[in-house]
Parts: structure tokens; sequence; C-alpha cells
């Protein structure tokens, strides 16, 4: 009741210092598309009722329910534009329709200085060939820092009971990962409950095929850059080589330990087929001792770990890379990368919109440092509170922030996730996400963590990387839009994802050499017009990074 | 053949008629639980707590029990509004599809009818011609201009092809003599259709009237393409499938956002269980009206009075 | 109306004006028909302006820009694609399986239901074999593959009987793939399917079962010479539309029961069509498609009526 009656004063304070604000401007109604499923917002909602209150903006919200691919072309066809369009991740179609409105017409330094100031270091990288701006990127914008407190990305992961088993040790290479694996399973083939334990899992259905194919990479010391190898390093004409990584020996040596663990019994076949929702089954069931796979992936089965007090079977991600003994150099180890800004993904204004400047204006005003708090932080005293100069939240406060029903009626969501926002530290060192905060870190982190945390010499999970690297001038290369050359990128994945499986599974070293040789030949043209393609598309944007 | 050795044995049709029907029993039971078992294992999961369910192995009885799932769906204010919405347009379409669906099925029985052999074409082969979303897209959208209404619900299902030929398959099963005594007594094509040919039709309009209200109920496209910015005229369908897609997107959390991860962590439902719990939201409103369409198809309507 | 004009000028004018007569008395018939034929012209013929699609070069999302016509292009490009010739391959043979299998289950169902004295019981089998049309293909899939995993319980159910030695991977050889879609279809729509038949068999006059009974007939004479007789109209014009319809396998089941490993016979020309065409945003080869799913529809439509007729049965067109 006492937090109610606060909400509703900080309100009242807010509405009559701005009030006057809004009056000049008549009240409209925008439409907004976005790209996502989501929930409608409540009539009552607060932060929503503050925008109606400062700026006279009331939003009219469609979301994605179907394909998205189908939704934009309908709309594209009947025109049908909302004011704001979140083309989510299909935004390069719009823009090629000519469904959005350039965006630099309208920011400048003088006009616009928190959106100039937000976007000026990356413009070169962020505008196209005609040097027009149609939308500002959602997230990946750090100010001061990026806080990497946790790799959210791509790794090899292991139960952290197997680590502990062997009494916290350090695990860097491919080999001792599955040696450590390998010994576990002989001293405990099952769990108290007497299921088999399942060594190492694969999942390969549709598009998170990525599990399968995308390691090796990684094991070569690069961060993830989908399905190709890029040196690092720019030659004397400053370009960037790039080669498929797949159908080359040093991609042979994954998949022949993966066969040799197979054989070994450590990798069930049924790995091939399983379904997503399998997999966190299994997961979830504590059976699966490790995995490559990318921390959001499998969080469902992370949190029903947590919430079954199954601590020990929680994994824990490891930066493998090769061993020096197969040849392939000294390799150290590179799996986190500087902050990516999500380029084309957010909202646009479209051509239909009758007010543009208006929109500019809000986006402008929200990307304040007042503003930025509201959406991010709620409001002090209410959705978080403020001890000696830090932003801290109780554990209630933290934990209803997950909570559907609560959000929809106390987080303007939608408006917040496709809008610029600022990310990485605020000017007084309090990050501007409230879960990167250390000290909320701490509070929901269990002793079991801690204490694991604490057996290795870490403060956070991150420590068992290296820094991320700074950022390469294109970007992530699995950003790079394939459509010009989709068939045959299509043939290129399907046919790893049809024989990467029955290598693995070959019954003895003959065999293997035969099948992936089989494999090297069948993919070798997709593998060349996928690499030329990957080697202009990297090239144009490191020349325009540089620009 | 056998007619005759059953003649020759007098006990033997007895025997059989004890043995068949308990066989038949015994099979249509088991028949009953192949069926039944995943159906209330679906009730089961979406009963069961969401973060507990992805472990899988539930069976006839929730593990965990939690009513979180339904909690989500149906704690929304826009969810009865969107339940309105749906009832209006199953209720609505379904007479106006029964009618022109029944009228034109007659007509095409009529083998006098000179039109006949034309018309059945032209309808029949519509069942085998598709021009693409986005054609009919513009055309109700653009040409009609039905998008943004609650109509294009209801106009563009009031016939279908399948329906119609199950009807007249029906009328012309029945006896031709109907039909004639009738216009003997001077009644019009439309008298006989509607007080002779109609009501005897019951048992095949209310299997049609059940495909009918079923499609268009699990209708959820037409909001999407046409309505999905109306809140107010988003149908239930539509809904449950935006929270399915919801929840399944917070378990994606592709976006590598930190505060979605940590939502997943707290999350009390999950797709496994909301897509349960939908599959018995959406189904339920169609058992309780089920029994009043079964009672026409499966236990039949006295015919003999009418064919004496 | 005009094709009907054009035929009426070089008739007498004798037979002009008992056209026009008979035209007169089937007025009410013409009310009946008419609208409901105008409202498919308007519905289904006059989108079809968008098969002009298949010709052109287009993408969703110039649509409204315009492509170029590039003649037979997307035609010659489907036809050269191993993986569409095998996914008609695989359309064909999960309908066919579907056909045959899933009508005769569901003809089964309904004469045994219809065998059933007790009409509490015989109601509660009926709305209990139907609940599975309501599961979505998802819920049912899921299902299905936790049934059939390597160590799942129909492996393990065999392996007891001693029907096999060593665990079938069902999910991931392909031979087994076209089963396991018909045997899902078949479980999940077989009461939904016998409505039909059911809903028929109470139009059958029950003074013919007494007949019968008379006669001396016992069940089984009876099933054959009354039961079936009073389908077998509604029997045959639902195989002569399915048949026409064989090109429909749909993709959601194979979508989500197939996996890589399975893919060269999961494909059908839906999948297909909806990775090569919608995906890849060539909305004109989708089209294509589409164009030639109805050509071999209507072709296959036409040729089971002619057979039909042949056999001098009902006969739907």
């Amino acid at each position: 009741m006492r937090k109610l009656l606060a909400a509703v004063m900080a309100i009242m304070m807010v509405l009559s210092c701005v009030s006057f604000a809004a009056a000049d401007e008549k009240p409209i109604t925008v439409t907004v598309f976005r790209g996502d499923p989501g929930d409608q917002p409540t009539e009552d909602n607060r932060i929503y009722k503050m925008i109606e209150d400062e700026f006279g903006i009331k939003f009219e919200i469609e979301f994605l329910a179907g394909d998205l691919d189908e939704t934009l072309g309908t709309k594209i066809a009947g025109e049908d534009f909302p004011d704001l369009f979140d083309g989510g991740n299909s935004a390069e179609k719009l823009i090629n329709a000519g469904a959005l409105i350039n965006l630099l017409d309208y920011i400048s330094a003088e006009k616009t200085p928190n959106l100039w100031k937000h976007i000026e270091a990356l413009l070169p990288q962020l505008v196209n060939e005609n040097g027009e701006l149609f939308i500002i990127p959602n997230y990946g914008i750090n100010y001061h820092e990026q806080v990497v407190n946790a790799c959210n990305g791509p790794a090899f992961f292991i139960q952290k009971q197997v680590l502990a088993w062997d009494n916290y040790p350090e695990i860097k290479t491919l080999d001792q990962y599955f040696d450590l694996i390998e010994r576990f399973i002989a001293a405990n083939p099952t769990n108290a409950n007497g299921a088999k334990y399942e060594g190492f899992a694969i999942l390969c259905e549709d598009w998170r095929h990525f599990c399968l194919i995308n390691p090796v990479q990684h094991l070569m010391g690069q961060p993830n850059e989908g399905e190709v190898y890029i040196n690092r390093t720019a030659d004397e004409n400053g370009k960037y080589a790039v080669e498929t990584f797949i159908d080359k020996p040093y991609a042979k040596a994954y998949y022949a330990k993966l066969n040799e663990m197979f054989n070994k019994g450590l990798i069930n076949p049924d790995t091939f087929t399983m379904t997503y929702d399998q997999y966190i089954a299994k997961l979830s069931a504590g059976t699966v001792l490790g995995m490559f796979d990318q921390t959001w992936d499998f969080g469902t089965a992370t949190a029903a770990l947590e919430t079954a007090k199954m601590y020990e079977n929680t994994y824990v991600a490891l930066p493998l890379v090769y061993d020096e003994a197969y040849g392939f150099g000294a390799i150290e180890e590179q799996y986190l990368n500087g902050g990516v800004p999500n380029k084309d993904r957010g909202f646009g204004i479209s051509v239909n919109c009758e007010y543009p400047e208006r929109m500019v204006n809000l986006f402008e005003n929200l990307l304040s440092d007042r503003w930025q708090k509201i959406l991010q932080w709620g409001i002090e005293g209410v959705d978080y509170y403020v001890e000696n100069g830090r932003m801290l939240m109780t554990k209630e406060q933290y934990s209803v922030r997950s909570d559907a029903a609560w959000k929809m009626a106390n987080q303007a969501l939608t408006i917040w996730e496709s809008a610029p926002k600022k990310q990485g530290l605020q000017d007084d060192g309090n990050t501007w996400a409230p879960a990167d905060q250390g000290e909320i870190l701490q509070l929901t982190m269990s002793d079991y963590d801690k204490a694991f945390l604490a057996a290795y010499n870490h403060g956070k999970w991150a420590d068992f990387f290296n820094a991320p690297c700074e950022l390469a001038p294109w970007g992530e290369a699995w950003q790079i839009d394939k459509a010009p050359m989709q068939d045959d990128y299509d043939k290129f994945l399907l046919i790893q994802d049809q024989q990467l499986p029955k290598i693995i599974m070959s019954k003895n070293a003959e065999e293997l050499d035969a099948n992936w040789d089989a494999f090297v030949a069948e993919i070798k043209p997709y593998a060349d017009i996928y690499a030329a393609f990957m080697q202009d598309e990297v090239n144009k944007l490191a020349a325009q990074a540089t620009k | 053949m056998t007619s005759v050795s059953i003649k020759k044995k007098g006990r033997k049709p007895m025997q059989r008629d004890i043995v068949f029907p308990i066989a038949n029993g015994i099979f249509l039971c088991i028949l009953m639980f192949v069926t039944l078992y995943p159906v209330i294992n679906t009730v089961a999961i979406s009963f069961n707590d969401g973060i507990d369910a992805v472990r899988g192995g539930i069976g006839l009885w929730p593990r965990k029990f939690s009513t979180e799932a339904y909690n989500s769906l149906l704690s929304d204010k826009l969810t009865w509004n969107a339940f309105g919405i749906s009832v209006a347009r199953t209720v609505i379409t379904t007479l106006l599809n029964l009618l022109f669906t029944s009228m034109l099925a007659f007509a095409l029985s009529r083998k006098e009818f000179v039109f006949r052999k034309f018309i059945t074409l032209a309808v029949v082969l519509t069942m085998y011609v598709n021009a693409g979303l986005i054609p009919n897209y513009l055309l109700i959208s653009k040409t009609l201009k039905l998008s943004k209404t609650f109509w294009v619900y209801i106009i563009p299902t009031m016939f279908s092809c399948f329906n119609m030929i199950v009807i007249r398959t029906y009328i012309t099963g029945l006896p031709e003599a109907l039909v004639e005594s009738a216009r003997i007594d001077g009644a019009n094509d439309m008298r006989i259709f509607w007080q002779i040919i109609f009501p005897l039709c019951m048992p095949v309009l209310a299997t049609v009237a059940l495909f009918v209200a079923v499609g268009s109920w699990n209708q959820w496209f037409d909001t999407q393409l046409y309505n999905g910015g109306k809140k107010y005229l988003h149908t239930l369908q539509y809904l449950l499938k935006m929270k399915l897609a919801t929840s399944m997107n917070t378990a994606n959390a592709a976006n590598a956002s930190v505060d979605a991860l940590a939502s997943q962590a707290a999350a009390k439902t999950t797709p496994v269980t909301i897509r349960c719990a939908i599959t018995v939201v959406s189904a339920l409103p169609i058992l309780v009206v089920y029994p009043f369409l079964q009672r026409y198809f499966v236990t039949g309507m006295v015919l003999g009075g009418v064919k004496g | 109306m005009t094709s009907a004009a054009n035929r009426i000028k070089p008739m007498q004018p004798a037979k002009k004006w008992r056209f026009l007569k008979t035209l007169w008395d089937q007025k009410w018939l013409l009310v009946m028909s008419v609208p409901v034929l105008l409202y498919v012209c308007l519905f289904n013929y006059y989108p079809l302006w968008g098969w002009r699609y298949a010709f052109q070069n287009l993408d969703l999302y110039t649509i409204k820009k315009g492509a170029d016509y590039i003649g037979f292009g997307n035609f010659e490009w489907l036809f050269k694609e191993k993986y569409f010739w095998l996914g008609f391959r695989n359309t064909l043979a999960m309908s066919l399986i579907n056909l045959v299998f899933g009508t005769l289950a569901s003809v089964l169902l309904a004469i045994l239901l219809n065998e059933v004295r007790s009409r509490a019981f015989k109601r509660t089998v009926q709305t209990v074999t139907y609940l599975p049309h309501f599961l979505s293909m998802v819920i049912v899939v899921g299902m299905a593959q936790n049934m059939f995993v390597s160590d799942g319980p129909i492996n393990t159910v065999l392996m007891n009987l001693g029907v096999i030695d060593k665990p079938i991977w069902w999910l991931g050889e392909g031979k087994y793939f076209w089963f396991l879609v018909g045997l899902i279809n078949i479980w999940k729509e077989v009461g939904w399917n016998s409505i039909i038949y059911i809903s028929t068999m109470t139009s059958i006059d029950p003074t013919l079962y007494e007949a019968a009974a008379i006669d001396g007939a016992g069940r089984f004479n009876r099933i054959l010479h009354v039961t079936l007789p009073g389908i077998k109209s509604t029997f045959v014009v639902l195989m002569i539309m399915n048949i026409g319809h064989l090109m429909e396998a749909g993709f959601e089941i194979q979508y989500l029961l197939g996996n890589k490993q399975v893919y060269d016979f999961s494909q059908t020309i839906d999948v297909f069509v909806l990775e090569y065409g919608i995906q890849n945003n060539k909305y004109g080869r989708a089209i294509a498609a589409g164009m030639f799913k109805s050509v071999i529809g209507i072709i296959l439509l036409f040729s089971a009526n002619f057979v039909a007729k042949k056999l001098d049965e009902d006969t739907l067109l």
C-alpha cells in the first residue's frame, strides 16, 4: 500500500513538473508495428501514462503472431505502414521497399543533441552507400564501457559438478574437456536416481544447428563470425582474408574427435534427431554433461535446474581451443567480442507517418538520462532505491520485473525495446541495465555458485574468458545479409546438416576419411561461392568503416 | 452363401451377437484409451508448473500443480473481449455459411437445373486453385476495404465448397419422391428446400455446422493480416497464438539482453505449459457445444414418418 | 450469364422461348445458386490474376514496384531442382498412405460405432475419438517423438516382445518417415473424419436393416448389403475430391517431425515452397509451384471423376 502511494506521489510530481511541456502539441495516437510477438500493455500502464502526459502521444501497437516475412510482405504490397515500423529481423526489406524515411534529415548536433551524440562515432558504419540512415540500432551502443559479467554467447559448456568432481581444474583445450567428461562418466555412469549420463549433446534442429556447425572457428581462436574464418590482420591492401572453415582440415580434427567420442558411447545418436523441446528436457533433467551452445539458447533449462535447486547440474561456459599438438599453432582463445551495434534493427519512421519530426523528438527526449532511468530502472523509491550513489533493488523489486503481468502494467516495454537506448555505464558509474549492476548480480546468485566461483578465485563468470577483443571493422560477419545468394547458402548449410552427423557416426577411421572426403567434394562448390560473397561483403564493410 | 449356413445352424447367430458386441466394445475401449491418454496428458501438463514441465515425463496427473499458465492466458482483460469477438464471428459465420452452402447444395442436387453442370464445375474448381496470399490480401484489404472491421471475419468465409458437396450428396440420397409429390402439390423450389429438404438434412447440417464452426473458431491468421493493430477486434485464437509466440520469444531471448535472461529464470510459465493450456482453452467451448450438434448426427433423425 | 446468352443465339425461336421458360420455372434455383457463383468469382477467381507473378522474378518486397517478366524461368528452376522432385514424390506417397489408410480407418470406425447399441457408449466413444483433432500438431508430434526415440517406449516394448533385438532409429532413418506420418495423421483425424460417415449412416432407412434381418442376414451381411451401400455415394464423392487433393500432404507435420537426417523423405512440395519460395523471398517460385500443384490436382480430379463415371458410380461433377 505504501508503495502504491509512493508511486502515485512520484507520478504526480513528475506530472506537475512537465504538464506544461505538452500544452502546445495536440494529442496524437501513433500506430506501431513490432516484428516480434508481445503482450499489449494495460490501459493504465504507468510509464505509457507518463509518456502520454509529457508528449501527448498514445500508442496503438501491433505485434507479430505469425511469420515475419509474410506479414511484412502484405504490408508492403498494400502500403499499410504504421507510423513506427520495427521490421524485426527483416527490417532491411522495409528499407529496400522504400517504406522508411531517412532519419538524417531530422537529426543534427543542434536539433537533437542526444541522438547525435548517440550515433556520431558509429555513423560511417551505420549509413548506407548513399549516406542515409533509416534505423537507429536498438541495442549495442555502449556508454563509457561494455559491461561483461558473463558469456552470453557461444562456448563449450560443462556441468559444474564435473569440474567440482575433478577438484576445479583449468580446462583450456578440447582434449582436456573430453578427457574430463570421459573420466567422469567412467566413474559415475549414472546420477543418484539411476539415470544414465550423456557425455556430449549436439542440438541440430533447424536454425539452432549452430551447435553442430559453428564450434570450429572458436577452437581456432576467433569470436562468432557465423560460417567463415576471417584473418583479423589485414594484408598490405587493407583486405581481410575470408574463408569457409567447415571444409578445411582444421575442421576435420573436431569432427574426428566427436567421432571418437561417439564410438566410445559418449554421444547418443538421438542427438541428431532431437528437437529443441527434447534438448531442453534433457538438460533440465541434469543428465547431459556437456555441449556446445550459446547461453541464451538454453536459459529455460538453467531456470528449471535452479528452481529445482540442482545447482551442480547447471553449466559453466568454457573457452576451449585446439591443443598445440593438433598442429594448428599455439591458439589463444577469443570467444568474447566487443559490443556489436544492432545495425538496421529497431524503429524506423514510415513514409506514411504524418509527424516524423515529433517522432524523432520523442526518441531524442527518451534518450535523455532522466527518461533512460525511467525506462530501464523505473521510478526511484518505487522500482529501485539509491544508497551511497548506487542504484539498487531489493529482491522483490528485482524479481517482479520478470512477471509478465507486472511488465504489461509497469514498463513501456515495446517502446523501450525498439527505440535507441543507452547501455554500458552511466556517468556516475551505475550500469544502465539493472541486471548488469554488480550488487544486483550478487543478490540473485546462489550460494553454490558463489562457492564455485570462489574455488576458481573468480569474481564473475566472464573471468573464465579473455577480455572482449575490439570489434572488427565488419562487425560480426554472421550479421551480413545473405539474401543475394540465399539458394547457394541454403545448400551450403543443408550439406553440413546432412553430412556432419554421418561423419560423426562413422564406424572407424577409414569410413571417417571416406565420409569426410565425400563431404568436402559435395560442399566445395557452394563453399567457394559463399566464401567469395562473404569476402566481398567484408571488404565493403571494412572500407566503409575506415572512411 | 453365409445366409444359407446361418439358417442351417439356428443358434449360431445368437452366439455371434454376443461375441461381436463384446469384441467391438473392447476394441473401442482400447481405441478410447489410445486417444484419451495424450489428451489427458495435455490437460495434466497445462496444470503443471511451467519450469518443472520442461523436464518432461508428466503422465496423467500434474507433478507440480499450478494454474499459472491459465492465469497468464486469462488474466488479460482483452481475453474476454477477444472471446466475445470469437463467439460472434463463429456464430454469424456458421449461420450464413450454412444458409448459402445448403441453398447451393439443394440447387445443384436438382437434376433438371440448367446450369447445374456449369456451376458445379465452377465451384468445385475453387478447391484446387489458389491465388496465393498477396492477391487475396489486396482484394480484401484494398478493393473491398474490409480490413480493420469485424466483417473481414464473416464475408470471406460465407461459403465452403467441400461442405456444399457433402450436403448435396446427402440430399441426392434422399427419396426423389419427396420433391415430386411436393411439386405436384404446387410448392416452388424455395418452399421445397425450406420446408422439406432443410429439416431432413439436420444430420448433415449439424456435421457441416461443426466443420464450419471449428474452422472459424480456430482461425487466427485473418486477425493477424487485417486486424492486428486493432486490439478490440482481436480474436481469442489470435490472442492465444500471440501469448504462445511471446512465451517462446522470451525462451529464445536471442536479442541477448540481460534482462530477458533474468526474466527467463523467473518465468512461471514456459511454452510447454502455455501450449497445452491454449489447447484446453480453445477446445473447451467447442466441447461444450458439441453434444447439441452430436445429437443430430450420432443418434440420427426419425426418417420413417416422412418416408412412409 | 453471357455464356448462357451466347448459347441461346443459334437456337430456333421455339427453342429459345422454351429455354427462357425453363429459366423462369427454375427462378428459385437461380436465386439459390447465382449469388454463390458471383461470390466465388469474386473471392476465388478474381485474385487469380496474381498467377502472373509465376512468370515474374518477384520478391514480396518489391511487389509494388513490379518486376521483370522472365517467362517460364521459375518453372524451369523448379523442374531442375532435385528437392522439388523429391518433394513431389514424398507428397504423393504420404497423401496416398493417408488417403487409403485414413479413409479405411474412418469408415471402419463409423461402421463399428454404428453397430453399438448403447447410445451413451456410442456418444462417448465418438466424442473421445474426435478429441485429438483439437490437439495442435506441435503437441501431437512432440509426443510421438518422445514415444519413438531410441530408448523410448516403442522400442522397449518391441524389444521385450522379441520383435527386434536392437533399438530401431525411427526418427533418423528416412524409410520410416512416411509410415510415422501416416500413423500420426490417422490417429489424430480418424474420429473427426468418421463424423461424415456416421452422419451419413443416420440417413439409412432403418426398415432396410429390419428387412435384412427378416431375410436372415447376419451382422456381417447387413453391414455389407445395407450399411456400405448406404454410405457409398458419400464415400465415392469424398474419394474423388481427395484424389484431387493428393498434392496436399501438408507441411506442418513434416516440418515438425522431420530433421535433416530424413530430409530426402520428409520434404514435401509445400515444405519446399516454404523454404525455397517464401523464406527465400522468391514469391514467383512459390506461385509457380502453386500453379503446378493446381494443374496436377485438377488432372487427378477429372481422372478420378472419369473413372467413377465409367464404373457407373456417383460422380462429383
